[in-house]
């Protein structure tokens, strides 16, 4: 319960924030030296037509109001339509938003996995001639971005080997079932092993591109929060007590030593979720990220905005999340 | 814990590895398509969308069609009669035509296409096309006459072109039009099963199609909108065809066993659109530009020569086109006159010049070696990336520098749609807005005897090119690749008809 | 020999980031051709050790016939620019707001506080692009966007560092002799934070680079008539399967830069022995 409170009590600390981001996402718009009223009308309208749709999308009304109208609509659901696709933002962004979640969770897997398995690495070799090497070889990995794991793994096994798909998210001919809008989940939950298959095999080089970029400060932070907690006394009265090293790092130290690997971990998916824009583009994967640069170049207003706003949501939410996680697994902290 | 990591990494490795089978084959009777460019609505009156027209001509069907030739063909329409003023149009429809739901298409969804949707005020880019109709009376339901406030000589010609297909009057009026364009209902020889936004479109053989039954039953259209990418999905055999692929890999792919790589000639000019004000107000500047670009240089680099370099607006073939008469690349010429009006190498004259990157094949690069061929006479221009959306809106409002690279299509060769278009001042289409050559152009659309017009058309676009108002650079190529043993026709404007596909 | 330049790391970090400087600087004493000079005969040639490869051109050329080891280091000067003054200024904007959020506290740090946290509820991918869609293509919209996005990373990290700082006894014994709140800062806590800060910066540097190739890569970065590695990545793209230098070269150009700022960073930070927060981007 007080944890249920705790969450709740973070998420609605998040509203007023969210409200402030709307605003400036808003005001910092309509300031771009864009007409969405001309952009919105077919290339042979006069002049009367534009002024027209200008004043029915409220464009020559103060800005103040004009954040009210949008509020207004916004919060019972309507998010306006594209200027480019002529369609609701809500419904697009609600379609690609899914792909994005599924990309950035296979991700984050990858980035966890590679990010524990290389911390406990670097931990192993402390104080072993080998430990400058490995140190090195992570800062060396951070300097490798998203974008140009994507691009090289393209490069590697798009191209030269041949051996990966790379662009969408289906081989064709296959028919993509639609129950809840994930991919992944749908094919199991329509039994389509098929789909399910070739949806994993296109997700490879994508979820390992990204999270392979966001894997090295796990591994660096689980490294000295291990070092931290073998300083404490515990470990060395487990030592006197003749238990193993191996059941100490697994029993004692790395419960405790967890905890600010997982909240690094939290901080870095909402950062991972950004970077999937980059990877999105070029995989050509019908994400958000897509939808987003395909909006920024045709200035489509409606939806940089919504999705702007979407990406804060996720990431306020995945905070929150992490914050409960916290709480959760950190008693002394919950009794306060 | 070493052992753990690696037993980790050898279980990702070997995953790797399993999934790493190339996809199969499609079967064959279905084929999978790489196209460039998303639907962006279904409503297909909504926009001109060149690029989406063959996947519209599949779901949908024009009143009139081309053929492969160019040459306009009866197809909804069986016959139509213009009257001599060119003020009213007489047509004769099919009786055997049924929509996707089963009802029949009739003479009321013609009007209702055509005249209706346009006075009920909905978006559409045919209001413009359509904009000369007063009404259509329907006749019969297979008859009808469209009537025009003054002479419409090209109106057929638009019946075969962007945006004008039927749609079902009773079925859109029933849903709404943001419905329809969700769950779109054509008279079309393929149905729409689903689309995936930015992803893919599937299509599924209409059986109770009124023409030539497609060979195939099934077509996937994959949305891969970057160049390589389609490239590496059609060499790996994701996709059958595919096309605009960067010219220069149609040279490589051609050596590639089982796949055919072709550049053809189409209907699209790529142009310089000018200013008639600012850097380019001086004639002597304007042609000085255009004599300084050496159309058969780009064409060698950037479309391995099969781009024909054009000296006015239309392509070799089409009616309004002048193939004696020729604007020669002369970089000596272009210093003189430079030098009449001042500009030297070491003052130049400087301007500013647009273009779009990845809208057609090897645009920015064109645009880059024009700048610097440019350069080398004495003009400098500076170089914006602009994206094909906003190049409307700037148009729109005469905001576009004194030149942009910019093609036009123009499927139906009418040299009213080329320099009608390209050249009229009331026209979004051009930042020309003098109105000495203006006024002749206006002028020209309500000639209606049909020798007197293109003999007018071919007359203005020597002028145009003479006076530095229009810079043609090239007939543009289209690329297809495609697997070795699919067939399909071949047509001159560059449409790739999945009706037309077939396994051989 | 100060201790810090006695870390390995800390040597080669200055090494590379030295040697892309160079690459800078010298660009028009190093580079064999005109950078922007077009050959519409040699285009898309190899580099020299593969097939076809020509010695005038020892990365091979461009799809506009340009010589590729030319524009990598006439690339190293936009990237250098946009590393120093964009990491500076977001250092400048942050630092500064980290010192008045820490000394003053009270509503002032309330309001600096939520401004980051409104500021980290955006991916910063998300929110420079939005920012480039705004300002405009250009080295400087490049770097002001980047300030606007990162001077966070700075202010976060700072104003913990500060509050530490300014409860210390020195720095109410320089308030009590009855030194000036400017004077305070600048004398007593600032000092304390050097450290941080150097390290901090180094790190930014290597940010911006990505940063700005990511920008320029999207095509919303600096001018298309300026040479920079984004750039060359997205038309070599594009060659991949004819030249594949003209992707590679750039790729390894970042890397080699970023690699030179992240070892520099993170040799300051062991031997200066900072504690910092890990993360990236």
């Amino acid at each position: 319960m007080i944890l249920l409170g705790t969450l709740g009590r973070r998420l609605l600390a998040a509203v007023p924030i969210l409200f402030v981001v709307s605003l400036l996402l808003f005001v910092a718009l309509r300031v771009l030296p864009v007409d969405p009223a001309a952009m919105s009308m077919p290339p042979n309208a006069t002049r009367d037509e534009i002024e027209a749709a200008r004043r029915d999308m409220g464009l020559d009304r103060p800005l103040v109001e004009q954040y009210g109208v949008w509020f207004d609509h916004a919060v019972r659901g309507d998010f306006g339509r594209s200027i480019h696709l002529r369609r609701p933002a809500a419904g697009l962004v609600g379609e690609t938003l899914p792909s994005t979640i599924e990309l950035a969770t296979a991700a984050m897997l990858v980035a966890s996995v590679l990010g524990l398995a290389g911390g406990l690495l670097l931990f192993a070799l402390r104080d072993r001639p080998a430990e400058t090497i490995a140190e090195t070889g992570t800062t060396l990995l951070m300097s490798v971005p998203e974008f140009l794991w994507a691009l090289l793994f393209i490069f590697v096994f798009g191209v030269a080997l041949q051996a990966m798909p790379f662009t969408g998210r289906l081989d064709p001919g296959l028919q993509r079932p639609m129950v809840t809008g994930f991919l992944l989940l749908d094919a199991v939950l329509t039994l389509r092993f098929d789909v399910l298959r070739s949806a994993l095999v296109h997700l490879v080089l994508p979820a390992i591109a990204l999270g392979l970029a966001f894997a090295p400060p796990i591994m660096r932070v689980l490294r000295a929060s291990l070092l931290d907690t073998y300083h404490e006394d515990y470990i060395r009265q487990a030592r006197l007590r003749g238990i193993s090293e191996t059941r100490i790092l697994l029993r004692h130290a790395l419960k405790n030593a967890i905890l600010p690997t997982l909240t690094l971990m939290g901080v870095q998916f909402g950062f991972l979720f950004g970077g999937s824009l980059l990877v999105e583009v070029i995989y050509s994967y019908p994400g958000m990220g897509n939808l987003m640069v395909d909006a920024v170049r045709n200035a489509d207003l409606p939806i940089i905005q919504l999705v702007g706003l979407t990406y804060c949501v996720v990431v306020l939410t995945i905070n929150s999340l992490v914050d409960g996680l916290y709480l959760v697994l950190n008693p002394r902290l919950r009794a306060r | 814990m070493v052992a753990f990591t690696r037993r980790n990494l050898l279980q990702t490795a070997t995953i790797g590895t399993l999934m790493g089978a190339l996809p199969a084959h499609a079967a064959d009777d279905g084929v999978t398509i790489g196209w460039p460019s998303d639907v962006t609505s279904w409503d297909p009156n909504q926009r001109f969308t060149p690029d989406a027209q063959s996947i519209f001509k599949a779901v949908f069907d024009q009143p009139l069609d081309q053929d492969a030739k160019l040459k306009l063909v009866p197809h909804l329409i069986t016959k139509w009669d213009m009257a001599p003023d060119a003020r009213s149009l007489a047509l004769e429809f099919r009786d055997d035509v049924l929509f996707h739901d089963g009802s029949k298409m009739t003479a009321a969804d013609f009007r209702y296409t055509f005249f209706e949707r346009i006075k009920a005020g909905h978006k559409v880019d045919i209001a413009q096309s359509m904009r000369k109709v007063t009404d259509i009376e329907v006749l019969s339901p297979t008859k009808a006459v469209m009537h025009f406030d003054s002479p419409a000589p090209t109106v057929p010609v638009w019946l075969a072109f962007l945006g004008s297909f039927i749609v079902p009057k009773a079925y859109m009026e029933k849903v709404s039009p943001e419905a329809f364009a969700l769950k779109p209902i054509g008279t079309g020889p393929y149905k729409l099963v689903e689309h995936q936004m930015n992803a893919r479109i599937v299509l599924e053989r209409n059986d109770a199609y009124w023409g030539p039954k497609p060979a195939l039953k099934r077509v996937t259209i994959e949305i891969i909108k970057d160049p390589s990418a389609r490239v590496a999905a059609v060499q790996s055999g994701q996709v059958d065809i595919t096309t605009s692929v960067p010219v220069r890999e149609v040279t490589r792919l051609k050596a590639q066993p089982g796949l055919v790589a072709d550049l053809t000639p189409v209907t699209k000019v790529i142009i310089l659109q000018v200013r008639n004000d600012e850097g380019f107000a001086d004639s002597n500047i304007r042609l000085a530009a255009h004599h300084a670009i050496d159309k058969k240089a780009l064409s060698q680099a950037f479309y391995a020569g099969a781009a024909v370099p054009v000296s006015v607006l239309g392509v070799p073939g089409s009616p309004g086109y002048l193939e004696d008469f020729t604007f020669g690349f002369d970089p000596e010429l272009s210093k003189q006159l430079l030098a009449k009006s001042g500009f030297s190498l070491d003052k130049p004259a400087k301007i500013r010049m647009a273009s779009t990157n990845g809208q057609f094949p090897s645009d920015y690069d064109i645009a880059r070696a024009i700048v610097q061929m440019w350069k080398k006479v004495g003009i400098e221009a500076e170089l914006e990336v602009i994206e094909y959306a906003k190049y409307f809106e700037l148009n729109r409002g005469n905001k576009l520098p004194e030149a942009t690279l910019y093609t036009f299509d123009n499927a139906t060769g009418d040299p009213e749609i080329y320099t009608g278009y390209l050249m009229n001042p009331k026209l979004p289409f051009s930042p020309w807005k003098d109105m000495t050559l203006g006024q002749k152009v206006i002028d020209q659309f309500n000639v209606a005897d049909e020798k007197a017009r293109i003999a007018g058309w071919r007359a203005l676009n020597k002028e145009a090119t003479e006076t530095g108002a229009a810079m043609p650079l090239l007939q543009s190529v289209m690329t297809v690749v495609r697997k070795k043993s699919l067939e399909l026709t071949p047509y001159g404007n560059g449409w790739i008809l999945p009706q037309t596909m077939r396994w051989g | 020999m100060p201790r810090w330049l006695r870390s390995a790391r800390v040597i080669a970090g200055l090494l590379l980031a030295g040697l892309v400087l160079t690459c800078a600087l010298a660009a028009p004493w190093l580079a064999p051709h005109d950078p922007d000079e077009q050959d519409l005969i040699a285009m898309l040639l190899p580099a020299v050790w593969q097939a076809g490869g020509d010695h005038a051109h020892l990365l091979g050329t461009d799809g506009l016939g340009r010589d590729v080891l030319s524009r990598l280091l006439y690339g190293a000067r936009v990237a250098m620019t946009v590393a120093l003054t964009a990491a500076l200024g977001a250092a400048v904007m942050g630092a500064t707001l980290a010192y008045i959020a820490g000394y003053l506290g009270g509503r002032v740090d309330w309001l600096i506080g939520r401004a980051i946290d409104i500021w980290m509820s955006f991916p910063p991918v998300v929110l420079s692009l939005i920012l480039m869609t705004g300002l405009g293509t250009g080295t400087r919209n490049v770097i002001l966007a980047i300030v606007l996005v990162d001077w966070t990373r700075f202010c976060r990290v700072l104003r913990a560092e500060v509050i530490v700082t300014a409860r210390r006894d020195y720095v109410t014994a320089a308030r009590l002799v009855g030194f000036s709140h400017l004077r305070t800062v600048i004398r007593e806590i600032v000092p304390a934070t050097i450290p941080l800060l150097v390290t901090l910066l180094t790190l930014e540097m290597g940010i911006a680079v990505v940063v700005e190739a990511i920008l320029s890569f999207v095509g919303l970065g600096v001018k298309s008539s300026q040479i920079a590695w984004g750039q060359m990545i997205a038309d070599g793209r594009d060659a991949v399967y004819q030249a594949p230098w003209n992707l590679l070269a750039p790729v390894l150009a970042i890397f080699v830069t970023v690699a030179g700022f992240n070892l520099l960073g993170d040799g300051l930070r062991r031997s200066l022995d900072v504690r910092m927060v890990e993360g990236r981007e």
